[in-house]
């Protein structure tokens, strides 16, 4: 049992790219992820399309999304500058509600050793990696509204005894963000595993809504709400 | 004791971090409860900063288990 949990939590190489004589390993993450991706552009492409004045069904879906995302944005930035960051909050809490209900989509028959949907952000690496671009964003955010000298003027307010809890700030920050997208999923994937396995039938139907879908939207939502707190705390 | 217990005993310790998150959270919850009760129009921003502190004291008990899982996963396997 132990041995299948751990197959099931590591990642593995889904298929190698030859090129130039090296050999890059491609793992089953990168492969969800693109898959992913793929959805999200033909969703959006999808939705877009003749776009008029008075909405038809699909555009009510889309402006809905579009509406909710301003919101959230504009509730957490302020009135001024939440224009400039809705697409990149938007993109992240679209990318990271799909990546992590992905397995209740897991309908090809791929058996147990093949290739499965599972959340790509189990591996601390993907959660790493989000953070990273939430903390360049806040950095960015920073540099552009105050000015180069005013952003390193910020790290001795309100008095220079503070600069090294400052600089600690961009630190904590991203790994705050990494770790609690990486534990959350990793605990809920590691849940939905056991009782795929103690108890096959009917059960993970129900404990999926949970674990899966409500927990997965509720962790996307709070790592964009997270990004845009600390954004309008940069800007301030 | 083996090893082994040793570090199944250190996870079960890790997880107990799972009772300061819980404290914590449901203070914050009970106060917010209390805050749209006396002011339901207020309800969307006490919602948010609910949320937030929340996010705050889940991540305590999220690091004692991702430990706990570091300490069986890497060490027993």
């Amino acid at each position: 049992m132990g041995e299948k949990l751990t197959h099931a939590m590591e990642s593995h190489t889904a298929f190698e790219i030859k090129l130039f004589g090296f050999t890059i390993p491609v793992s089953d993450l990168v492969v969800t992820m693109w898959i992913i991706m793929a959805v999200m552009i033909i969703l959006a492409i999808f939705l877009t399309r003749n776009l008029s004045l008075v909405p038809n069904k699909k555009q009510n879906i889309a402006e809905i999304i579009v509406e909710f995302i301003n919101n959230l944005v504009k509730d957490a930035i302020g009135p001024h500058h939440w224009k400039a960051f809705a697409p990149y909050i938007g993109t992240v809490l679209l990318f990271l509600v799909l990546a992590n209900t992905v397995s209740i989509f897991n309908i090809i028959p791929g058996g147990e050793e093949g290739f499965k949907l599972r959340p790509p952000a189990r591996n601390i690496n993907v959660a790493i990696c989000l953070a990273i671009m939430s903390i360049c964003v806040v950095i960015y955010a920073g540099i552009r509204y105050k000015g180069p000298g005013g952003w390193l003027k910020s790290f001795v307010k309100p008095t220079p005894v503070m600069l090294p809890f400052n600089i600690l700030d961009y630190v904590i920050k991203p790994t705050s963000l990494a770790l609690r997208l990486f534990g959350n999923i990793l605990g809920a994937f590691i849940v939905m595993e056991l009782i795929y396995m103690a108890l096959p039938i009917f059960a993970p139907a129900v404990i999926s809504l949970y674990f899966d879908l409500f927990d997965g939207i509720l962790q996307a939502y709070v790592f964009s709400f997270l990004t845009s707190i600390y954004i309008s705390e940069a800007l301030e | 004791m083996t090893g082994t217990s040793i570090i199944a005993i250190a996870a079960a310790i890790a997880a107990f971090t799972g009772i300061g998150a819980g404290v914590g959270i449901s203070l914050a919850t009970g106060k917010a409860v209390e805050a749209i009760a006396r002011q339901p129009e207020a309800a969307g921003s006490i919602r948010t900063s609910l949320l937030l502190g929340a996010a705050l004291a889940e991540a305590t008990a999220i690091y004692g288990l991702v430990v706990a899982l570091v300490l069986v996963f890497l060490k027993m396997g």
